[in-house]
Protein backbone atom coordinates (compact mmCIF):
# COMPACT_ATOMS: atom_id res chain seq x y z
CA UNK A 1 0.00 0.00 0.00
CA UNK A 2 1.40 3.40 -1.00
CA UNK A 3 1.37 6.30 1.45
CA UNK A 4 0.06 8.95 -0.91
CA UNK A 5 -3.13 8.79 -2.90
CA UNK A 6 -4.86 11.26 -5.18
CA UNK A 7 -8.28 9.78 -4.38
CA UNK A 8 -10.86 11.21 -2.00
CA UNK A 9 -12.80 8.62 0.06
CA UNK A 10 -15.72 8.99 -2.37
CA UNK A 11 -13.48 8.36 -5.39
CA UNK A 12 -12.03 5.30 -3.65
CA UNK A 13 -15.50 3.78 -3.39
CA UNK A 14 -16.10 4.48 -7.10
CA UNK A 15 -12.81 2.81 -8.07
CA UNK A 16 -13.63 -0.23 -5.91
CA UNK A 17 -17.07 -0.39 -7.53
CA UNK A 18 -15.54 -0.32 -11.02
CA UNK A 19 -13.10 -3.11 -10.12
CA UNK A 20 -15.88 -5.25 -8.68
CA UNK A 21 -17.94 -4.77 -11.87
CA UNK A 22 -14.94 -5.87 -13.99
CA UNK A 23 -14.22 -8.90 -11.80
CA UNK A 24 -17.87 -9.99 -11.75
CA UNK A 25 -18.17 -9.57 -15.53
CA UNK A 26 -15.01 -11.61 -15.93
CA UNK A 27 -16.12 -14.41 -13.59
CA UNK A 28 -19.74 -14.65 -14.76
CA UNK A 29 -19.05 -16.78 -17.89
CA UNK A 30 -16.81 -19.04 -15.80
CA UNK A 31 -19.39 -19.38 -13.01
CA UNK A 32 -21.96 -20.22 -15.64
CA UNK A 33 -19.88 -23.03 -17.12
CA UNK A 34 -19.06 -24.50 -13.71
CA UNK A 35 -22.65 -24.38 -12.47
CA UNK A 36 -24.03 -25.82 -15.74
CA UNK A 37 -21.56 -28.70 -15.54
CA UNK A 38 -23.21 -29.96 -12.31
CA UNK A 39 -26.81 -29.73 -13.57
CA UNK A 40 -28.65 -32.71 -15.00
CA UNK A 41 -29.60 -32.60 -18.69
CA UNK A 42 -33.24 -32.25 -17.63
CA UNK A 43 -32.68 -29.45 -15.13
CA UNK A 44 -30.54 -27.20 -17.33
CA UNK A 45 -33.16 -25.83 -19.80
CA UNK A 46 -35.47 -24.85 -16.92
CA UNK A 47 -32.65 -23.40 -14.80
CA UNK A 48 -29.94 -22.00 -17.11
CA UNK A 49 -28.35 -19.44 -14.75
CA UNK A 50 -29.07 -20.40 -11.15
CA UNK A 51 -27.06 -22.76 -8.97
CA UNK A 52 -27.82 -26.46 -9.59
CA UNK A 53 -30.80 -27.66 -7.55
CA UNK A 54 -29.42 -31.19 -7.56
CA UNK A 55 -25.68 -31.61 -8.02
CA UNK A 56 -24.89 -34.45 -10.44
CA UNK A 57 -21.57 -35.91 -11.62
CA UNK A 58 -22.98 -37.61 -14.75
CA UNK A 59 -21.76 -34.88 -17.12
CA UNK A 60 -18.19 -35.35 -15.90
CA UNK A 61 -18.39 -39.11 -16.26
CA UNK A 62 -19.73 -38.77 -19.79
CA UNK A 63 -17.19 -36.09 -20.83
CA UNK A 64 -14.22 -37.92 -19.31
CA UNK A 65 -14.95 -41.37 -20.79
CA UNK A 66 -17.42 -41.26 -23.70
CA UNK A 67 -16.15 -37.78 -24.64
CA UNK A 68 -12.53 -38.99 -24.21
CA UNK A 69 -11.46 -35.93 -22.20
CA UNK A 70 -9.34 -38.17 -20.01
CA UNK A 71 -7.48 -39.47 -23.06
CA UNK A 72 -7.00 -35.90 -24.39
CA UNK A 73 -5.62 -34.80 -21.01
CA UNK A 74 -3.11 -37.66 -21.02
CA UNK A 75 -2.05 -36.69 -24.58
CA UNK A 76 -1.55 -33.04 -23.63
CA UNK A 77 0.31 -34.00 -20.46
CA UNK A 78 2.65 -36.23 -22.50
CA UNK A 79 3.22 -34.06 -25.58
CA UNK A 80 3.47 -30.56 -24.12
CA UNK A 81 6.21 -31.10 -21.48
CA UNK A 82 8.21 -33.12 -24.03
CA UNK A 83 7.98 -30.25 -26.46
CA UNK A 84 8.94 -27.74 -23.73
CA UNK A 85 12.16 -29.67 -23.00
CA UNK A 86 13.20 -29.63 -26.65
CA UNK A 87 12.18 -25.96 -26.88
CA UNK A 88 14.42 -25.07 -23.93
CA UNK A 89 17.45 -26.79 -25.49
CA UNK A 90 16.91 -24.98 -28.82
CA UNK A 91 16.25 -21.56 -27.24
CA UNK A 92 19.09 -21.71 -24.69
CA UNK A 93 21.69 -22.76 -27.29
CA UNK A 94 20.55 -20.13 -29.81
CA UNK A 95 20.00 -17.43 -27.17
CA UNK A 96 23.52 -17.92 -25.81
CA UNK A 97 25.03 -17.76 -29.31
CA UNK A 98 23.19 -14.52 -30.09
CA UNK A 99 23.65 -12.99 -26.63
CA UNK A 100 27.28 -13.75 -25.80
CA UNK A 101 29.20 -15.07 -28.82
CA UNK A 102 30.98 -13.22 -31.60
CA UNK A 103 30.44 -14.18 -35.23
CA UNK A 104 30.07 -12.37 -38.52
CA UNK A 105 26.40 -13.13 -39.21
CA UNK A 106 25.19 -12.42 -35.66
CA UNK A 107 23.04 -9.36 -36.41
CA UNK A 108 21.45 -10.44 -39.72
CA UNK A 109 20.56 -13.90 -38.37
CA UNK A 110 19.14 -12.40 -35.16
CA UNK A 111 16.99 -9.97 -37.15
CA UNK A 112 15.76 -12.88 -39.27
CA UNK A 113 14.69 -14.77 -36.13
CA UNK A 114 12.81 -11.69 -34.86
CA UNK A 115 11.20 -11.21 -38.27
CA UNK A 116 9.94 -14.81 -38.34
CA UNK A 117 8.49 -14.74 -34.83
CA UNK A 118 4.99 -13.42 -35.60
CA UNK A 119 3.66 -15.18 -38.71
CA UNK A 120 0.31 -16.91 -38.12
CA UNK A 121 0.06 -20.72 -38.19
CA UNK A 122 -2.41 -20.64 -41.08
CA UNK A 123 0.23 -19.02 -43.29
CA UNK A 124 2.47 -22.08 -42.83
CA UNK A 125 -0.05 -24.87 -42.27
CA UNK A 126 -0.37 -26.36 -45.80
CA UNK A 127 3.35 -26.93 -46.20
CA UNK A 128 3.89 -27.96 -42.59
CA UNK A 129 1.20 -30.60 -43.01
CA UNK A 130 2.91 -31.88 -46.18
CA UNK A 131 6.27 -31.95 -44.43
CA UNK A 132 4.86 -33.85 -41.45
CA UNK A 133 3.24 -36.45 -43.76
CA UNK A 134 6.52 -36.77 -45.65
CA UNK A 135 8.24 -37.58 -42.33
CA UNK A 136 5.42 -40.09 -41.52
CA UNK A 137 4.61 -38.15 -38.36
CA UNK A 138 0.91 -37.39 -39.02
CA UNK A 139 -1.21 -38.37 -36.00
CA UNK A 140 1.85 -38.71 -33.78
CA UNK A 141 2.96 -36.69 -30.78
CA UNK A 142 6.33 -36.15 -32.44
CA UNK A 143 4.72 -34.39 -35.39
CA UNK A 144 3.02 -31.91 -33.07
CA UNK A 145 6.11 -31.52 -30.87
CA UNK A 146 8.48 -30.66 -33.74
CA UNK A 147 6.00 -28.20 -35.22
CA UNK A 148 5.28 -26.46 -31.91
CA UNK A 149 8.98 -26.13 -31.09
CA UNK A 150 9.78 -24.67 -34.53
CA UNK A 151 6.87 -22.24 -34.32
CA UNK A 152 7.43 -20.96 -30.77
CA UNK A 153 11.26 -21.08 -30.62
CA UNK A 154 11.91 -17.63 -32.21
CA UNK A 155 10.19 -15.83 -29.32
CA UNK A 156 11.90 -17.96 -26.65
CA UNK A 157 15.24 -17.38 -28.37
CA UNK A 158 14.65 -13.63 -28.32
CA UNK A 159 13.95 -13.66 -24.57
CA UNK A 160 17.01 -15.81 -23.81
CA UNK A 161 19.18 -13.61 -26.04
CA UNK A 162 18.32 -10.44 -24.12
CA UNK A 163 18.94 -12.26 -20.83
CA UNK A 164 22.35 -13.66 -21.83
CA UNK A 165 23.35 -10.31 -23.38
CA UNK A 166 22.82 -8.59 -20.00
CA UNK A 167 25.07 -11.03 -18.13
CA UNK A 168 28.69 -9.84 -17.52
CA UNK A 169 31.09 -10.91 -20.27
CA UNK A 170 33.80 -11.49 -17.62
CA UNK A 171 32.08 -14.78 -16.74
CA UNK A 172 32.82 -16.11 -20.22
CA UNK A 173 36.37 -14.73 -20.25
CA UNK A 174 37.23 -16.21 -16.85
CA UNK A 175 35.97 -19.64 -17.91
CA UNK A 176 37.93 -19.42 -21.15
CA UNK A 177 41.14 -18.60 -19.29
CA UNK A 178 40.51 -21.71 -17.19
CA UNK A 179 40.55 -23.65 -20.47
CA UNK A 180 36.83 -24.36 -20.85
CA UNK A 181 35.47 -24.85 -24.40
CA UNK A 182 32.26 -23.20 -25.66
CA UNK A 183 30.01 -26.21 -24.87
CA UNK A 184 31.36 -26.46 -21.33
CA UNK A 185 31.01 -22.70 -20.78
CA UNK A 186 27.36 -22.85 -21.80
CA UNK A 187 26.35 -26.05 -20.01
CA UNK A 188 28.38 -25.63 -16.80
CA UNK A 189 28.40 -21.86 -16.24
CA UNK A 190 26.06 -19.75 -18.33
CA UNK A 191 22.96 -22.00 -18.58
CA UNK A 192 22.83 -22.62 -14.79
CA UNK A 193 23.10 -18.85 -14.23
CA UNK A 194 20.18 -18.30 -16.62
CA UNK A 195 17.81 -20.52 -14.58
CA UNK A 196 15.31 -17.76 -13.62
CA UNK A 197 14.69 -16.79 -17.24
CA UNK A 198 14.70 -20.46 -18.32
CA UNK A 199 11.84 -21.08 -15.88
CA UNK A 200 10.00 -18.09 -17.33
CA UNK A 201 10.26 -19.20 -20.97
CA UNK A 202 9.37 -22.76 -19.94
CA UNK A 203 6.06 -21.40 -18.63
CA UNK A 204 5.52 -19.21 -21.71
CA UNK A 205 6.26 -22.18 -23.98
CA UNK A 206 4.01 -24.48 -21.95
CA UNK A 207 1.04 -22.10 -22.15
CA UNK A 208 1.53 -21.41 -25.88
CA UNK A 209 1.77 -25.10 -26.78
CA UNK A 210 -0.99 -26.21 -24.41
CA UNK A 211 -3.40 -23.74 -26.05
CA UNK A 212 -2.17 -24.18 -29.65
CA UNK A 213 -4.95 -25.05 -32.07
CA UNK A 214 -4.30 -24.71 -35.85
CA UNK A 215 -1.25 -26.98 -36.18
CA UNK A 216 -2.53 -29.52 -33.65
CA UNK A 217 -5.89 -29.65 -35.46
CA UNK A 218 -4.20 -30.57 -38.75
CA UNK A 219 -1.51 -32.90 -37.42
CA UNK A 220 -3.49 -34.79 -34.74
CA UNK A 221 -6.56 -35.88 -36.69
CA UNK A 222 -7.48 -39.20 -35.09
CA UNK A 223 -9.48 -38.93 -31.90
CA UNK A 224 -6.95 -41.04 -29.97
CA UNK A 225 -4.18 -38.49 -30.55
CA UNK A 226 -6.03 -35.21 -29.90
CA UNK A 227 -4.77 -32.76 -27.30
CA UNK A 228 -7.22 -31.19 -24.85
CA UNK A 229 -7.32 -28.00 -26.89
CA UNK A 230 -8.16 -29.85 -30.12
CA UNK A 231 -10.66 -32.05 -28.28
CA UNK A 232 -12.53 -29.06 -26.84
CA UNK A 233 -12.57 -27.25 -30.19
CA UNK A 234 -13.98 -30.33 -31.98
CA UNK A 235 -16.57 -30.99 -29.26
CA UNK A 236 -18.02 -27.53 -29.68
CA UNK A 237 -18.98 -28.39 -33.25
CA UNK A 238 -20.54 -31.77 -32.36
CA UNK A 239 -24.19 -31.71 -33.31
CA UNK A 240 -26.65 -32.15 -30.49
CA UNK A 241 -24.07 -32.14 -27.67
CA UNK A 242 -25.80 -30.84 -24.54
CA UNK A 243 -24.51 -27.73 -22.77
CA UNK A 244 -23.99 -29.41 -19.35
CA UNK A 245 -21.70 -32.03 -20.95
CA UNK A 246 -19.75 -29.44 -22.94
CA UNK A 247 -19.47 -27.42 -19.71
CA UNK A 248 -18.06 -30.40 -17.83
CA UNK A 249 -15.52 -30.87 -20.64
CA UNK A 250 -14.52 -27.19 -20.34
CA UNK A 251 -14.05 -27.48 -16.58
CA UNK A 252 -11.82 -30.54 -17.08
CA UNK A 253 -9.80 -28.54 -19.64
CA UNK A 254 -9.33 -25.69 -17.13
CA UNK A 255 -7.78 -27.84 -14.39
CA UNK A 256 -4.17 -27.93 -15.57
CA UNK A 257 -3.89 -24.24 -16.64
CA UNK A 258 -5.44 -23.13 -13.33
CA UNK A 259 -3.11 -25.39 -11.33
CA UNK A 260 -0.14 -23.97 -13.25
CA UNK A 261 -1.35 -20.47 -12.38
CA UNK A 262 -1.49 -21.15 -8.65
CA UNK A 263 1.92 -22.84 -8.61
CA UNK A 264 3.81 -20.55 -11.00
CA UNK A 265 2.06 -17.19 -10.59
CA UNK A 266 5.39 -15.37 -10.21
CA UNK A 267 6.89 -16.85 -13.39
CA UNK A 268 3.67 -16.16 -15.31
CA UNK A 269 3.73 -12.51 -14.22
CA UNK A 270 7.40 -12.28 -15.23
CA UNK A 271 6.61 -13.99 -18.52
CA UNK A 272 4.08 -11.31 -19.46
CA UNK A 273 6.66 -8.59 -18.98
CA UNK A 274 9.76 -10.42 -20.25
CA UNK A 275 8.89 -9.73 -23.88
CA UNK A 276 9.25 -6.01 -23.82
CA UNK A 277 9.90 -4.32 -20.49
CA UNK A 278 13.56 -4.32 -19.60
CA UNK A 279 14.89 -4.42 -16.06
CA UNK B 1 27.03 -7.06 -27.02
CA UNK B 2 30.03 -5.09 -28.17
CA UNK B 3 32.60 -6.94 -30.25
CA UNK B 4 36.00 -7.01 -28.65
CA UNK B 5 38.47 -6.46 -31.46
CA UNK B 6 38.17 -8.67 -34.52
CA UNK B 7 38.29 -11.92 -32.59
CA UNK B 8 35.37 -14.29 -33.22
CA UNK B 9 34.22 -17.55 -31.68
CA UNK B 10 34.81 -19.55 -34.87
CA UNK B 11 32.25 -22.20 -35.80
CA UNK B 12 30.87 -22.78 -32.28
CA UNK B 13 28.08 -20.15 -32.54
CA UNK B 14 26.91 -21.65 -35.83
CA UNK B 15 26.74 -25.08 -34.20
CA UNK B 16 24.65 -23.65 -31.36
CA UNK B 17 22.29 -22.09 -33.90
CA UNK B 18 21.91 -25.22 -36.04
CA UNK B 19 18.87 -26.76 -34.25
CA UNK B 20 16.98 -23.46 -34.39
CA UNK B 21 17.74 -22.78 -38.03
CA UNK B 22 17.01 -26.32 -39.25
CA UNK B 23 13.54 -25.94 -37.70
CA UNK B 24 13.05 -22.39 -39.01
CA UNK B 25 13.99 -23.29 -42.58
CA UNK B 26 11.76 -26.39 -42.65
CA UNK B 27 8.74 -25.06 -40.75
CA UNK B 28 8.68 -21.31 -41.51
CA UNK B 29 10.91 -20.13 -44.40
CA UNK B 30 10.18 -22.96 -46.81
CA UNK B 31 6.39 -22.90 -46.17
CA UNK B 32 6.25 -19.12 -46.73
CA UNK B 33 8.16 -19.47 -50.01
CA UNK B 34 6.09 -22.42 -51.23
CA UNK B 35 2.83 -20.59 -50.45
CA UNK B 36 3.96 -17.76 -52.66
CA UNK B 37 4.70 -20.20 -55.47
CA UNK B 38 1.35 -22.03 -55.06
CA UNK B 39 -0.52 -18.73 -55.24
CA UNK B 40 0.24 -18.77 -59.00
CA UNK B 41 -1.06 -22.32 -59.44
CA UNK B 42 -4.27 -24.29 -59.32
CA UNK B 43 -3.70 -26.93 -56.66
CA UNK B 44 -5.76 -29.10 -54.29
CA UNK B 45 -2.92 -29.56 -51.80
CA UNK B 46 -2.02 -32.90 -53.39
CA UNK B 47 -1.59 -34.09 -56.98
CA UNK B 48 -0.41 -31.91 -59.88
CA UNK B 49 0.10 -28.15 -59.62
CA UNK B 50 -1.01 -26.21 -62.70
CA UNK B 51 0.55 -22.76 -63.39
CA UNK B 52 -2.24 -20.20 -63.90
CA UNK B 53 -0.41 -16.88 -63.50
CA UNK B 54 -2.34 -14.19 -61.65
CA UNK B 55 -5.78 -15.85 -61.86
CA UNK B 56 -5.97 -16.53 -58.11
CA UNK B 57 -5.25 -12.88 -57.38
CA UNK B 58 -7.85 -11.73 -59.93
CA UNK B 59 -10.45 -14.04 -58.35
CA UNK B 60 -9.47 -12.86 -54.88
CA UNK B 61 -10.15 -9.17 -55.52
CA UNK B 62 -13.60 -10.14 -56.85
CA UNK B 63 -14.35 -12.36 -53.85
CA UNK B 64 -16.88 -10.99 -51.37
CA UNK B 65 -15.34 -13.07 -48.58
CA UNK B 66 -11.94 -11.44 -49.15
CA UNK B 67 -13.28 -7.89 -48.81
CA UNK B 68 -15.40 -8.92 -45.81
CA UNK B 69 -12.18 -10.18 -44.19
CA UNK B 70 -10.34 -6.92 -44.89
CA UNK B 71 -13.22 -4.79 -43.57
CA UNK B 72 -13.57 -6.95 -40.44
CA UNK B 73 -9.84 -6.66 -39.77
CA UNK B 74 -10.14 -2.87 -40.14
CA UNK B 75 -13.00 -2.90 -37.63
CA UNK B 76 -10.93 -4.94 -35.15
CA UNK B 77 -8.12 -2.41 -35.50
CA UNK B 78 -10.55 0.33 -34.38
CA UNK B 79 -10.91 -1.55 -31.09
CA UNK B 80 -7.15 -1.31 -30.42
CA UNK B 81 -7.10 2.34 -29.20
CA UNK B 82 -10.24 1.66 -27.12
CA UNK B 83 -8.62 -1.36 -25.48
CA UNK B 84 -5.29 0.40 -24.94
CA UNK B 85 -6.81 3.44 -23.18
CA UNK B 86 -9.19 1.30 -21.12
CA UNK B 87 -6.39 -1.04 -19.99
CA UNK B 88 -4.07 1.90 -19.18
CA UNK B 89 -6.74 3.54 -17.01
CA UNK B 90 -7.50 0.34 -15.10
CA UNK B 91 -3.77 -0.31 -14.57
CA UNK B 92 -3.23 3.28 -13.38
CA UNK B 93 -6.12 2.94 -10.91
CA UNK B 94 -4.65 -0.31 -9.55
CA UNK B 95 -1.24 1.38 -9.29
CA UNK B 96 -2.62 3.69 -6.61
CA UNK B 97 -2.59 0.68 -4.30
CA UNK B 98 -6.35 0.36 -3.80
CA UNK B 99 -7.33 -2.45 -1.46
CA UNK B 100 -7.29 -5.88 -3.10
CA UNK B 101 -5.40 -4.82 -6.22
CA UNK B 102 -3.39 -8.04 -6.38
CA UNK B 103 -6.56 -10.14 -6.27
CA UNK B 104 -8.15 -8.04 -9.02
CA UNK B 105 -5.02 -8.39 -11.13
CA UNK B 106 -5.00 -12.19 -10.70
CA UNK B 107 -8.72 -12.69 -11.43
CA UNK B 108 -8.65 -10.50 -14.53
CA UNK B 109 -5.73 -12.59 -15.84
CA UNK B 110 -7.70 -15.89 -15.75
CA UNK B 111 -9.12 -15.59 -19.32
CA UNK B 112 -5.59 -15.12 -20.70
CA UNK B 113 -4.53 -18.26 -18.89
CA UNK B 114 -7.30 -20.43 -20.33
CA UNK B 115 -6.48 -19.53 -23.93
CA UNK B 116 -8.61 -18.63 -26.93
CA UNK B 117 -10.06 -22.11 -27.56
CA UNK B 118 -11.53 -22.55 -24.08
CA UNK B 119 -12.65 -18.90 -23.99
CA UNK B 120 -14.16 -19.16 -27.49
CA UNK B 121 -16.23 -22.21 -26.52
CA UNK B 122 -17.25 -20.57 -23.22
CA UNK B 123 -18.47 -17.44 -25.03
CA UNK B 124 -20.24 -19.58 -27.65
CA UNK B 125 -22.40 -20.94 -24.79
CA UNK B 126 -22.62 -17.64 -22.90
CA UNK B 127 -23.72 -15.44 -25.83
CA UNK B 128 -26.32 -17.75 -27.42
CA UNK B 129 -29.92 -16.58 -27.63
CA UNK B 130 -30.79 -19.08 -24.88
CA UNK B 131 -27.48 -18.55 -23.05
CA UNK B 132 -26.82 -17.11 -19.61
CA UNK B 133 -26.15 -13.52 -20.66
CA UNK B 134 -29.39 -13.42 -22.61
CA UNK B 135 -31.26 -14.92 -19.65
CA UNK B 136 -30.16 -11.81 -17.71
CA UNK B 137 -30.90 -9.48 -20.64
CA UNK B 138 -34.37 -10.97 -21.13
CA UNK B 139 -35.07 -10.36 -17.46
CA UNK B 140 -34.20 -6.64 -17.92
CA UNK B 141 -35.22 -5.88 -21.54
CA UNK B 142 -37.82 -8.55 -22.19
CA UNK B 143 -36.18 -9.88 -25.37
CA UNK B 144 -32.76 -11.41 -26.15
CA UNK B 145 -29.91 -9.67 -28.01
CA UNK B 146 -28.78 -11.77 -31.00
CA UNK B 147 -25.02 -11.52 -30.33
CA UNK B 148 -24.02 -14.39 -32.61
CA UNK B 149 -26.87 -14.28 -35.15
CA UNK B 150 -26.91 -10.63 -36.18
CA UNK B 151 -23.86 -10.10 -38.48
CA UNK B 152 -23.06 -6.61 -37.14
CA UNK B 153 -23.33 -7.73 -33.50
CA UNK B 154 -21.32 -10.91 -34.19
CA UNK B 155 -18.31 -9.10 -35.62
CA UNK B 156 -18.41 -6.40 -32.95
CA UNK B 157 -18.76 -9.00 -30.19
CA UNK B 158 -15.56 -10.65 -31.43
CA UNK B 159 -13.76 -7.30 -31.76
CA UNK B 160 -14.72 -6.17 -28.27
CA UNK B 161 -14.18 -9.51 -26.50
CA UNK B 162 -10.86 -10.37 -28.13
CA UNK B 163 -9.20 -6.97 -28.46
CA UNK B 164 -10.54 -5.17 -25.37
CA UNK B 165 -11.84 -7.71 -22.87
CA UNK B 166 -9.50 -10.71 -23.19
CA UNK B 167 -6.37 -8.52 -23.27
CA UNK B 168 -7.29 -6.63 -20.12
CA UNK B 169 -5.63 -9.05 -17.67
CA UNK B 170 -2.46 -9.34 -19.72
CA UNK B 171 -2.31 -5.56 -20.26
CA UNK B 172 -2.76 -4.79 -16.56
CA UNK B 173 0.19 -6.96 -15.52
CA UNK B 174 2.25 -5.55 -18.38
CA UNK B 175 1.49 -1.88 -17.67
CA UNK B 176 1.78 -2.26 -13.88
CA UNK B 177 5.29 -3.67 -14.34
CA UNK B 178 6.20 -0.71 -16.55
CA UNK B 179 4.63 1.79 -14.12
CA UNK B 180 6.62 0.21 -11.31
CA UNK B 181 9.73 1.66 -12.95
CA UNK B 182 8.51 5.26 -12.61
CA UNK B 183 10.17 7.23 -9.80
CA UNK B 184 7.69 7.47 -6.89
CA UNK B 185 9.03 10.95 -6.07
CA UNK B 186 7.43 12.28 -9.27
CA UNK B 187 4.00 11.13 -8.06
CA UNK B 188 4.56 12.67 -4.63
CA UNK B 189 5.63 15.96 -6.22
CA UNK B 190 2.55 15.91 -8.49
CA UNK B 191 0.30 15.33 -5.47
CA UNK B 192 1.88 18.20 -3.53
CA UNK B 193 1.33 20.41 -6.59
CA UNK B 194 -2.35 19.50 -6.35
CA UNK B 195 -2.50 17.42 -9.55
CA UNK B 196 -5.43 14.99 -9.54
CA UNK B 197 -5.56 11.44 -10.92
CA UNK B 198 -6.30 12.39 -14.53
CA UNK B 199 -3.70 15.17 -14.70
CA UNK B 200 -1.06 12.78 -13.34
CA UNK B 201 -2.25 10.04 -15.69
CA UNK B 202 -1.77 12.16 -18.81
CA UNK B 203 1.33 14.16 -17.78
CA UNK B 204 3.31 11.57 -15.76
CA UNK B 205 2.11 7.96 -16.13
CA UNK B 206 1.47 7.64 -19.87
CA UNK B 207 4.52 9.63 -21.10
CA UNK B 208 6.81 7.69 -18.71
CA UNK B 209 5.80 4.30 -20.12
CA UNK B 210 5.58 5.32 -23.77
CA UNK B 211 7.57 2.31 -24.98
CA UNK B 212 5.33 -0.12 -23.12
CA UNK B 213 2.26 1.55 -24.65
CA UNK B 214 3.75 1.30 -28.14
CA UNK B 215 4.63 -2.39 -27.61
CA UNK B 216 1.12 -3.08 -26.38
CA UNK B 217 -0.33 -1.50 -29.53
CA UNK B 218 1.98 -3.56 -31.78
CA UNK B 219 1.09 -6.69 -29.75
CA UNK B 220 -2.59 -5.97 -30.45
CA UNK B 221 -1.93 -5.61 -34.18
CA UNK B 222 -0.20 -9.02 -34.11
CA UNK B 223 -3.20 -10.48 -32.32
CA UNK B 224 -5.68 -9.03 -34.83
CA UNK B 225 -3.79 -10.17 -37.94
CA UNK B 226 -2.15 -13.37 -36.74
CA UNK B 227 -3.69 -14.79 -33.53
CA UNK B 228 -7.48 -14.61 -33.93
CA UNK B 229 -8.15 -17.88 -35.73
CA UNK B 230 -8.68 -20.11 -32.67
CA UNK B 231 -11.19 -17.71 -31.13
CA UNK B 232 -13.20 -17.24 -34.35
CA UNK B 233 -13.10 -20.99 -35.09
CA UNK B 234 -14.61 -21.84 -31.72
CA UNK B 235 -17.01 -18.86 -31.39
CA UNK B 236 -18.61 -18.18 -34.80
CA UNK B 237 -16.77 -20.31 -37.42
CA UNK B 238 -16.56 -17.19 -39.58
CA UNK B 239 -20.33 -16.77 -39.71
CA UNK B 240 -23.06 -15.83 -40.03
CA UNK B 241 -22.16 -15.73 -43.74
CA UNK B 242 -18.76 -14.06 -44.03
CA UNK B 243 -19.54 -11.61 -41.25
CA UNK B 244 -16.71 -12.74 -38.95
CA UNK B 245 -14.18 -13.82 -41.60
CA UNK B 246 -10.56 -12.67 -41.35
CA UNK B 247 -7.63 -13.39 -43.69
CA UNK B 248 -6.55 -16.24 -41.39
CA UNK B 249 -10.04 -17.73 -41.34
CA UNK B 250 -10.37 -17.40 -45.14
CA UNK B 251 -7.10 -19.29 -45.65
CA UNK B 252 -8.42 -22.06 -43.40
CA UNK B 253 -11.78 -22.11 -45.21
CA UNK B 254 -10.34 -22.15 -48.74
CA UNK B 255 -7.26 -24.27 -48.06
CA UNK B 256 -8.52 -26.85 -45.57
CA UNK B 257 -12.29 -27.03 -46.05
CA UNK B 258 -12.64 -26.43 -49.80
CA UNK B 259 -9.17 -27.67 -50.84
CA UNK B 260 -8.46 -24.59 -53.01
CA UNK B 261 -4.89 -24.49 -51.76
CA UNK B 262 -3.54 -22.42 -54.66
CA UNK B 263 -6.27 -19.85 -54.14
CA UNK B 264 -5.63 -19.79 -50.37
CA UNK B 265 -2.01 -19.01 -51.34
CA UNK B 266 -3.12 -15.69 -52.81
CA UNK B 267 -4.81 -14.76 -49.52
CA UNK B 268 -1.62 -15.89 -47.75
CA UNK B 269 0.45 -13.45 -49.78
CA UNK B 270 -1.74 -10.57 -48.59
CA UNK B 271 -1.57 -11.75 -44.98
CA UNK B 272 2.20 -12.18 -45.29
CA UNK B 273 2.62 -8.57 -46.44
CA UNK B 274 0.59 -7.21 -43.49
CA UNK B 275 2.50 -9.40 -41.01
CA UNK B 276 5.88 -8.45 -42.52
CA UNK B 277 5.06 -4.76 -42.04
CA UNK B 278 4.03 -5.32 -38.41
CA UNK B 279 7.17 -7.39 -37.80
CA UNK B 280 9.43 -4.64 -39.17
CA UNK B 281 7.66 -2.02 -37.01
CA UNK B 282 8.19 -4.23 -33.96
CA UNK B 283 11.89 -4.74 -34.72
CA UNK B 284 12.40 -0.99 -35.15
CA UNK B 285 10.66 -0.41 -31.82
CA UNK B 286 12.97 -2.92 -30.07
CA UNK B 287 15.98 -1.32 -31.71
CA UNK B 288 14.95 2.19 -30.60
CA UNK B 289 14.41 1.03 -27.02
CA UNK B 290 17.74 -0.82 -26.82
CA UNK B 291 19.70 2.01 -28.46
Amino acid sequence: MKKVSPFSPGARILVQALMIVLVVASLLPLYNVISASFKSIDEFPANPIGLPQVVVGDNYEYAAFAGKLLQFTVNSVLFVPGAVLLYLVVCIAAGYAFGKMRFALRLPLFLLVLFLSIFPQLLLATQVFKLISLMHLTNTGWGAILTWVAYFAPFGTYIMTTYFADMPYELVEAARIDGAGPVKILTRIMAPLAKPMTATIAIIGFQSMWNELPFSLLILQTQEQRTLTVGIAMMRGEFGLRVPILSAALVIAMVVPMAMFFIFQRQITLGVTAGAVKG
Amino acid sequence: MRHRGLETDGVAPYLFLTPLFVLLVLFILYPVGMNFYSSFTEWKGYGPQKWIGFDNYINMVQDQAFWASIINTGLFILYIPVGTVFTLVVAALLREGIRGWQTYRAILYIPNLLGYVVMGVIFSIYLRDDGALNALIKWVLGSPVHFLIDPFLAVNSIGFILVVWLHLGFGIIYFLAAMNGIDKAIYEAALIDGAGFWKTFFSVTVPSIRFAVEFFIVFNFIEVFARMFSFIYTLTQGGPGYSTFTLEYGIFDQGFQKFHVGYAGAWSTVLFVFCAIISVVQIRLMHRRDA
